[in-house]
């Protein structure tokens, strides 16, 4: 069967998806039409709850025991895979459509090594011997820009970092040359800079071997960066599709826009400039180092030594009054420890000075000093009593900080203040979306009405369109009550956009603090650079 | 870590014994004996130093190995508990084996075949065999095998080197009595361990690579699933050795459950002492076992 | 409170559970008074008759009648298992909360102890402190209390950690409460209810402790209607009437596996997220 340059490669012709539930069916995805051609990236971008990785499943046919396909084909080099048997399907998988998952810690089996794994694909599909499949793993993995191949394929996955497990999951996609490849968010659960090498890897083999690719992500910007057409998809239904220069300078729904204009763009600044740096900053950080481990009651009898790891290493640094810090850092920079130092959750050496009061642990953070500085946390799951309803989470604070008279009235008061309703007082974490507790959450920050607000990622666990509305509300505050914040994230386009100044922070030291315009000059630290450069920002190339 | 918990419970065993009202010069010589020849009696048994220091001198003794001289039989207490410890430990052996050969393919297929017939028949089971006590069982299967149908001996204990198969014909009521409950718990952990491997991404991913449902299970999901039951076994034997008591005591088997009751009845305090002492040191050298078995087998762990 | 019964009812576990127990716990409570016949009544002329329409489940090697005895053991097994499951669960929920909130070398010194007692098989440590105290009911009831507790404390400590972990928990130490408040208000509301289940599914093995004792002739003493005691008794006159095995068996059964289902049911139930 001749595969010319018009047929798809990939061809999904008004697919539907229904998954039966209690309460009758969900329409997962409802008339689906798309096609990728050979040579071809094709993004799909949908927020939580879109249905991208229900496609995903059903492209690859492995669905669970309550779905339903109520119409529509899917057509893998015309073949309809909707046909195929489970035994037909298994010799498909692997060989002409393969998968690369957005976890590499979670999607390779911890106790087989990564030799193992790969070679086993190839065994499968390509009916090659044991020794001859590690060969060709091995030459494998030195493709996919693995240094030392050999070593690598004996490897167990915890023994190695991140990349370097996409890269051999990678490489597991790409071993029986396939029609076509999904990438579900490889590059989510990876460092930025991380991120950017596996993307660029992705690129390079791509336009190498000519596999149709689907690259599924929540991230608009990246898919700019990486395919040549894009679909939006919303609940189930595709918004809008087509080249990727069309829908960033032309969109024609708006959703789509919305999603376009949620994404962070550092050249379109939100707050303006005039903070004045006074000559006594709000908080100084001085010296501050945290460090974790202890001894074992063992070890302590035994004399062993253990080792501490070091969460912050001797930091210093300051926030003005009314000022927005950001601190941007990769995981495990120490940005999130710091925060907790500052809140007392940490123990740590060195001083803080808070409104000219010296704090040198727990016991010095008395009232005054909580009541004016609040933390914000990452999971709004996590972060609200889930046995509390919302009004006794938000009169807490009141009732500590506040005046405690008429708790209902100022409650549903600073449900409005974060646009919320009312009623929502009476409702119990569970019953509201994730933006919504998160909203919960700031408004329980605001209730003492803080002169600094730590936002330890507050935004990392949300969709895009959630967290720009969420940044929305976080700068009517800021602008309202004049409170400085420090605003952790790992996301450098967003933060340019809010910061006033930007702090760098790598492995637990501080790398440097610079004004947020001058982030992306070339004076700046290497790490910094390479950072900035690592980060991809759609808007920029259509300007 | 061991040497802590022995310590532990030997105190523990220890005290719970010196509360005793009775005493042992008491039960020796009888309710009528002299007050004089009580005293003196005390006195060679040093009972009448204070109680830390007989804790001393008791521990010092079991270190060297003489764990006391019976208060009933009058004989060392040592050999006999270990000759009874060695015929539980058979017991607890076939057990075992049988636990193993039964309950790890009914987690599987429960595992695999889950919600269906099979998952269902088996839950059942299992819940059936965790509601009854041994002692229950154990009755019950004497009246079924040995009275009823006559197929089997109903109590008694042959040694295997005097007569291999009628010993064995000895042991096959009293090792199925204790193993049901092992299989109902064992085949559940199995069944819940394989459930949670089966939906782990990386299983996922390894279907969709095109590998065939068998070989996954065979080469991916077993291993994973599997090894936390060492753990669970490791930890049933704490139940098995209460176990073994009950059913030691209804089949007449003379393990070393069945010297300790007879020591507890008897009020035999040094026979006491060094029985539990024993049951807690075997319970605690098969965890140890176990654990090491474990990281052994698991490359991830790392001990911190 | 109609939310939480509706979702118990909801799955299988939950609704056979409750039954069960609900069943139970009636005639715990009625039993003695609709017992047809005094459990203690001899009749030798009518012993080991079948189930008739006079003798519901038949009688036992004195003429007494099972169904009555049964009713009235009900008490003995079940109250005392419960109990005691509740005392062992308050006093090792003490020791693993304490044992959580201290931390460090405090806590890991508690924790290696209590491995260190559960070393000891439950029934072991159960006949040591039942033949310390003297054999009774009420002995053997403090005896698997305790027996209970180290398991319990080890629950409970473990449940205290993963919650004392959530950002919740750290939300309100960074407003400066109090540790007295922090236990009260955001651990314990959710710490209870996991030790719920749990101790739920424990009185399924208290009530088979209990009836172990009794077997083992260290708990309840003739002529009570324990049902441990029951099949004890049962054993030499059972090829004559297997009722008299048969009947107790069961009972013990269907209590165990009650309490049992009625866990798994909490444990679904209880959960604010589903």
């Amino acid at each position: 069967m001749t595969n010319t340059e018009n047929k798809p490669v990939l061809a999904i012709e008004n697919y539907s998806l229904d998954y039966g539930t209690a309460n009758g069916p969900y329409h997962a995805l409802k008339n689906i039409d798309l096609a990728i051609h050979r040579g071809e990236i094709l993004g799909l971008v949908g927020e939580s709850g879109s249905g991208k990785t229900s496609l995903a499943w059903s492209i690859m046919r492995y669905l669970p025991k309550n779905a339903r396909e109520p119409g529509g084909r899917i057509l893998l080099g015309g073949d309809n895979l909707l046909d195929k048997s489970e035994r037909q399907m298994e010799a498909i998988r692997g060989r002409r459509i393969s998968m690369v998952f957005q976890d590499p810690s979670t999607s390779l089996n911890p106790t087989l090594s990564l030799g193992t794994q790969l070679a086993e694909v190839l065994m499968r599909h390509r009916g090659l011997s044991r020794q001859q499949a590690w060969k060709e793993g091995e030459e494998r993995l030195a493709h996919v820009g693995l240094k030392t191949p050999a070593q690598m394929m004996n490897r167990m996955p915890h023994e190695v970092s991140g990349g370097e497990k996409q890269r051999v999951v990678i490489a597991s996609a790409f071993a029986c040359n396939p029609e076509c490849i999904i990438f579900d968010e490889p590059t989510t659960a990876l460092d930025v800079i991380t991120s950017r090498q596996i993307l660029d890897l992705f690129v390079e083999l791509q336009a190498e071997t000519g596999v149709a690719s689907l690259y599924i992500s929540h991230d608009l910007a990246l898919v700019a960066r990486t395919a040549s057409r894009v679909a939006v998809i919303k609940r189930g239904d595709i918004v809008e599709q087509g080249t990727v220069r069309d829908i960033f300078t032309n969109p024609q729904q708006d959703y789509t826009r919305e999603l376009i204009d949620a994404v962070p763009d550092p050249a379109h600044r939100l707050v303006t400039e005039d903070v004045v740096v006074a000559e006594k900053p709000l908080v100084k950080v001085e010296n501050v180092s945290v460090h974790f481990g202890r001894k074992s009651f063992l070890a302590a009898l035994t004399g062993k030594k253990t080792d501490r790891v070091t969460g912050n290493n001797a930091i210093s640094l300051s926030v003005n009054p009314g000022e927005i810090l950001g601190i941007v850092g990769e995981s495990g920079s120490g940005k999130s420890t710091l925060a907790k130092a500052m809140t007392g959750l940490n123990r740590f050496e060195g001083k803080i000075w808070f409104d000219g009061r010296e704090i040198r642990h727990l016991g010095d953070m008395d009232n005054a000093y909580r009541k004016d500085v609040q933390i914000i946390f990452q999971h709004p799951d996590a972060s609200l009593n889930p046995r509390q309803k919302i009004f006794e989470i938000l009169s807490r604070p009141l009732k500590l900080f506040g005046d405690g008279s008429d708790l209902e009235k100022q409650v549903g008061d600073m449900l409005e203040q974060v646009r919320l309703p009312r009623t929502h007082a009476n409702r119990y974490p569970h019953q509201l979306s994730g933006g919504e507790k998160q909203r919960v959450a700031i408004a329980r920050a605001f209730a003492s009405k803080p002169k600094l607000v730590i936002c330890d990622e507050i935004t990392s666990a949300l969709d895009v369109s959630v967290q720009a509305s969420v940044v929305e509300l976080l700068l009517e505050l800021q602008k309202a009550s004049g409170t400085a914040y420090l605003f952790i994230t790992h996301d450098l386009n967003l933060i340019r956009q809010i910061a006033h100044r930007i702090a760098v922070m790598y492995r637990g030291d501080l790398i440097e603090v610079v004004k947020a315009d001058e982030i992306d000059s070339p004076d700046r630290a290497d790490y910094t650079r390479r950072l900035i450069e690592a980060v991809p920002r759609a808007a920029a190339q259509f300007q | 870590m061991i040497v802590y918990t022995l310590l532990v419970v030997s105190l523990i065993v220890f005290a719970i014994t010196q509360i005793l009202p009775a005493d042992a010069a008491v039960m020796m010589l009888g309710e009528n004996a002299t007050p004089e020849a009580l005293d003196a009696l005390r006195q060679t048994m040093g009972l009448d130093a204070p109680i830390w220091q007989q804790y001393a001198t008791w521990l010092w003794h079991v270190v060297q190995g003489d764990l006391g001289t019976s208060l009933r039989t009058g004989q060392p207490v040592g050999p006999a508990m270990f000759e009874a410890l060695g015929r539980s430990l058979l017991l607890a052996l076939f057990s075992i084996g049988l636990m193993l050969v039964l309950a790890i393919p009914l987690g599987i297929i429960a595992a695999i075949r889950r919600g269906k017939i099979a998952d269902m028949v088996v839950s059942l089971v299992s819940y059936a065999g965790v509601a009854l006590p041994e002692f229950v069982t154990a009755t019950i299967a004497v009246l079924l095998f040995a009275d009823w149908m006559k197929w089997l001996p109903p109590t008694g204990y042959v040694p295997l080197t005097d007569n291999f198969l009628d010993g064995i014909s000895h042991l096959v009521l009293p090792v199925c009595v204790i193993s049901i409950i092992l299989i109902a718990h064992v085949s559940r952990m199995v069944r819940s361990e394989l459930v949670d491997v089966l939906h782990t991404d990386y299983i996922r991913a390894a279907r969709l690579k095109g590998l065939s449902r068998g070989h996954v299970l065979r080469r991916h999901a077993l291993r994973n699933a599997l090894l936390p039951t060492i753990t669970i076994v490791a930890l049933d034997v704490g139940y098995l050795l209460g176990g073994v008591i009950v059913v030691e005591e209804i089949f007449a088997i003379p393990g070393i459950g069945r010297q300790l009751i007879v020591a507890i009845q008897a009020r035999d305090l040094p026979a006491i002492q060094a029985g539990v002492l024993i049951m807690a040191a075997t319970y605690s050298i098969v965890n140890f076992i176990a654990d090491i078995l474990y990281a052994w087998l698991d490359k991830r762990i790392q001990y911190d | 409170m109609t939310e939480f019964i509706k979702r118990l009812l909801k799955t299988p576990q939950g609704a056979i559970g409750t039954f069960l127990v609900v069943l139970v716990l009636a005639i715990v409570v009625f039993g003695p008074m609709v017992a047809p016949y005094d459990p203690e009544k001899l009749s030798p002329l009518a012993r080991y008759k079948g189930p008739s329409m006079m003798y519901w489940l038949g009688t036992d090697q004195y003429g007494r009648d099972i169904f009555s005895r049964l009713l009235i053991g009900a008490r003995a097994t079940v109250v005392m298992a419960v109990l005691a499951t509740i005392a062992g669960t308050l006093i090792g929920a003490l020791i693993g909360t304490a044992s959580a909130f201290l931390g460090g070398r405090a806590d890991e010194l508690i924790m290696r102890t209590i491995d260190a007692v559960m070393s000891i098989p439950s029934l072991l440590f159960a006949l040591l402190v039942v033949n310390l105290l003297g054999s009774s009911t009420v002995n053997a009831l403090v005896a698997v209390a305790i027996a209970f507790a180290p398991g319990m404390a080890r629950i409970t400590r473990s449940v205290a950690l993963s919650v004392r972990k959530q950002d919740y928990v750290n939300a309100a130490i960074a407003r400066g409460e109090s540790s007295a408040y922090i236990i009260r208000r955001e651990m314990l509301p959710n710490v209870i209810a996991p030790i719920i289940v749990e101790m739920t599914i424990r009185v399924s093995f208290a009530v088979m402790l209990f009836a172990t004792l009794s077997f083992l002739g260290l708990g309840a003493q003739p002529p009570a209607a324990e049902w441990g005691l029951m099949v004890s008794e049962a054993r030499r006159y059972m090829h004559l009437s297997a009722g008299i095995l048969i009947w107790p068996s069961v009972a013990i059964a269907i209590v165990a596996v009650g309490f049992n289902l009625l866990g798994d049911g909490l444990r679904d139930a209880l959960n604010p997220r589903t």
